[in-house]
């Protein structure tokens, strides 16, 4: 059998076959990264758009729950300010439903009362960039305004529904309490019982300002079932943070899996390929020039 | 009885094929490097040998001629493997230029859908504020315009692949038109075995870069060389070759001719005739048409979405994407309809703060289209089919390389040239030649010597 005498398409061959690892080993030190084209592992590339999509949602996520936190805790301080202040309407009302008041008296408890109701109002009206919390979705436009038509001296300008915010694929948490709800329902009216005591206060009946005075502890017990309500909100959305936390550590691991290197093995790979390619280069100049012709002396 | 002439004759023949296997070596040596060349060696034969009173004495050598040492089984594999493999790299190449489009460069479908999707939940949570508006309409922008860079980029290449049709069909009938002219001339000198040989050569290599243009199928014929493509269609028969041509077809793309005017773009396999065929009919239209489909399917269903609610004016919600009709050009013409960050269908209610439309734009993104898949899903989809197509060309070229690096060391086990080899001959052939001199010199020592006998002078 005849020998192939020419080596050079072999060693070519091999060159390019070393210098192609040396070259893909070295993008993958360089990148970390073992896919940069969906040639190089389709099934990864494509897993990858999905991936890539979680990921993007997952941090705006996060953002929402930070940006909704700032309104939900904004609103839980200005309904236990309302809170604290209806139970100071009641002690006020309770003193003077005793019957051992004199008219001036009665007329600076209404005159408390009064300041009460209006930082009452001051605190339906709260706010967090322009954006009213207590207004249902109507969120533009300053939910209690004075009117004096109204029993209570104020009309709502929201509406009942409730806005929710997304913080995960398919989970959307209700971030408000409409007005409506809160300062106004079908059975209490927070507003309606302040009014109420002020006019029993400056009428002085003690019964009328007892009546009043127990209006308002039912309001205390409603505002103070709302102040549930957005406690409750914060507790879950810092529980869908650490969830959203989990879900950043699972999508950045599966991303490394999916397309990530592993330093250590692509370190030994590339030093590897190093060797490889000096070896191939190295029997290539060693091999190449070899030739009988070497070894004639030349004819005499 | 031979006398001195058979001996002084026979060194003459042994000078003449010394000095034609000297030319052979030289020969060779000279076209070690020459692409093509087959080494040649010289055929030598003893002649018939002559009784001549009881004894036998030798008739001396003939040369038959040199002959090309060449295998054609081999030949044959080599040039339909080689069809192989230059159809695999030109699909690779071509598809290389396409992967780029998918690949993840911020730029691309994946990066602007991502984006796109992230930009309705942080409206989500600031559903009034005219930044977050204004982030989903560019986002819905630049979407569209990745799903028309990639739809455009798909185009351009199925257009590369066509010039290249053209240019192809250019060579292969280049290529033939020569190799029919070598066929003329191979028939008359077929009896003289050097010069066939030489043009065998040429007419081999030229066969081979034909063979990488497309798959042919080569067979010998009285009148010389006949080659057909895979399918049939003559090319060359003996001293001639018969065109191809091109011609713009109802897709607007060129079709391939024989010479008779049949159209036999689709019978068309192997090398970069039928690589550059198979990237523009077959691959590209399926990507494009999975593109347009999604685009078609997901413009409708996030403008369903859109149409349920109201924007932050109150008004019911308007078409966001607009999108071709028909589904052919649906991702090139992928547009956003709406000019303002207002006209997003954020509310359910009609009451400007409401969000509750925005969930049901989010949920466009991730509900199942008439499909069967999610919008991502249906991209991923597509991304894992152009990857695979570009890996799986890759590796075929890569196999077939491997394949055609054996073959082309078997066959220059065969008919390549050893330098080695040649130098050993040169020294066999030296000393060949210095006896068959001596021969001639001995020769006329004995006839000097013969003529001298009984002469009163020496000649």
């Amino acid at each position: 059998m005849r020998v192939n005498p020419n080596m050079v398409p072999d060693i070519l061959a091999d060159l390019q076959q070393s210098q192609s690892t040396l070259n893909t080993t070295l993008q993958e030190v360089s990148t970390g990264k073992s896919v940069t084209e969906p040639s190089d592992n389709p099934s990864a590339s494509a897993q990858m758009v999905q991936n890539g999509i979680e990921t993007a949602n997952v941090d705006q996520y996060t953002q929402n729950i930070t940006d909704v936190m700032t309104t939900v805790q904004t609103a839980a301080s200005a309904l236990s300010s309302v809170a604290s202040s209806l139970t100071q309407a009641v002690s006020l009302g309770t003193e003077g439903a005793n019957g051992t008041n004199s008219s001036a008296n009665l007329a600076t408890l209404a005159q408390q009362v009064q300041s009460i109701l209006a930082s009452v109002v001051s605190d339906a009206n709260t706010s967090v960039e322009g954006t009213y919390l207590f207004g249902g979705t109507v969120s533009t436009t300053l939910p209690y305004t004075a009117d004096s038509t109204s029993p209570t001296g104020y009309t709502y300008n929201g509406n009942s529904d409730v806005n929710s915010v997304a913080v995960g694929d398919d989970l959307n948490v209700p971030v408000n309490v409409p007005g409506s709800q809160i300062f106004s329902d079908s059975s209490n009216n927070v507003l309606g019982a302040l009014s109420s005591l002020v006019s029993a206060l400056q009428s002085g009946n003690s019964s009328q300002i007892s009546t009043a005075t127990t209006a308002v502890s039912s309001a205390v017990n409603l505002v103070s079932q709302q102040q549930g309500f957005y406690s409750n909100a914060e507790g879950r959305l810092n529980a869908q943070e650490t969830v959203l936390q989990q879900d950043t550590v699972t999508l950045t691991s599966q991303q490394n899996n999916l397309i990530g290197v592993d330093e250590a093995t692509a370190a030994t790979e590339l030093s590897q390929a190093e060797t490889d390619n000096s070896a191939a280069l190295a029997a290539a100049a060693k091999v190449l020039p070899n030739s009988l012709l070497n070894y004639l002396t030349t004819p005499t | 009885m031979g006398g001195l002439n058979t001996a002084l004759s026979m060194g003459l023949q042994s000078l003449d094929a010394t000095q034609a296997a000297l030319d052979a070596t030289s020969n060779n040596i000279a076209n070690a490097n020459t692409a093509g060349y087959t080494r040649e060696v010289t055929q030598l034969s003893e002649n018939a040998e002559g009784l001549t009173g009881g004894a036998i004495i030798g008739g001396g050598v003939t040369l038959n001629g040199i002959e090309s040492v060449r295998d054609e089984l081999l030949n044959l594999q080599i040039q339909q493997q080689t069809s192989q493999q230059s159809s695999a790299d030109t699909e690779s190449s071509s598809l290389q230029s396409v992967q780029t489009l998918f690949s993840s460069t911020g730029s691309d479908i994946a990066s602007t859908l991502a984006a796109f999707s992230s930009s309705l939940a942080q409206l989500s949570a600031n559903a009034t504020n005219t930044s977050a508006q204004q982030g989903v309409l560019t986002a819905g922008q630049n979407l569209a315009q990745s799903f028309n860079a990639t739809a455009n980029g798909l185009t351009s290449a199925q257009s590369a692949a066509d010039q290249q049709v053209t240019q192809t069909v250019g060579q292969i009938n280049s290529l033939t038109q020569q190799i029919a002219q070598l066929n003329a001339q191979l028939s008359p000198s077929v009896v003289s075995q050097q010069n066939g040989g030489t043009i065998e050569d040429q007419r081999d290599q030229l066969v081979q870069q034909l063979s990488q243009l497309t798959n042919v199928s080569v067979t010998q014929s009285s009148d010389g060389e006949v080659i057909t493509t895979g399918n049939g269609t003559p090319l060359v028969m003996g001293g001639q070759s018969y065109n191809l041509q091109t011609t713009t077809g109802s897709s607007g793309f060129q079709q391939v001719l024989d010479s008779n005017g049949n159209n036999i773009t689709s019978t068309i396999q192997g090398g970069q005739l039928g690589g550059a065929i198979q990237v523009r009919d077959q691959v590209i239209p399926g990507f494009l048409s999975s593109l347009n489909t999604l685009a078609t399917q997901f413009a409708s269903s996030f403008n369903t979405a859109q149409e349920a609610g109201y924007d932050s004016t109150g008004a019911a919600g308007q078409a966001f994407f607009s999108v071709p009709s028909g589904s052919a050009g649906a991702a090139a013409g992928l547009s956003v309809a709406l000019t303002s960050g207002s006209q997003i269908a954020v509310s359910s209610d009609g009451s400007s703060g409401s969000n509750g439309n925005i969930a049901n734009l989010s949920a466009a993104l991730t509900t199942t289209l008439p499909s069967g898949q999610t919008p991502a899903n249906a991209y991923a989809n597509i991304v894992y089919q152009v990857g695979s197509a570009v890996s799986t060309a890759n590796a075929q070229s890569t196999a077939l390389g491997q394949s055609i690096l054996q073959l082309t060391n078997q066959q220059s086990s065969v008919s390549g040239v050893s330098i080695d080899e040649e130098t050993t001959n040169l020294i066999r052939y030296q000393t060949a030649y210095e006896a068959a001199a001596r021969i001639v010199s001995t020769v006329q020592a004995l006839n000097t010597v013969t003529l001298d006998m009984g002469a009163t002078q020496s000649y």
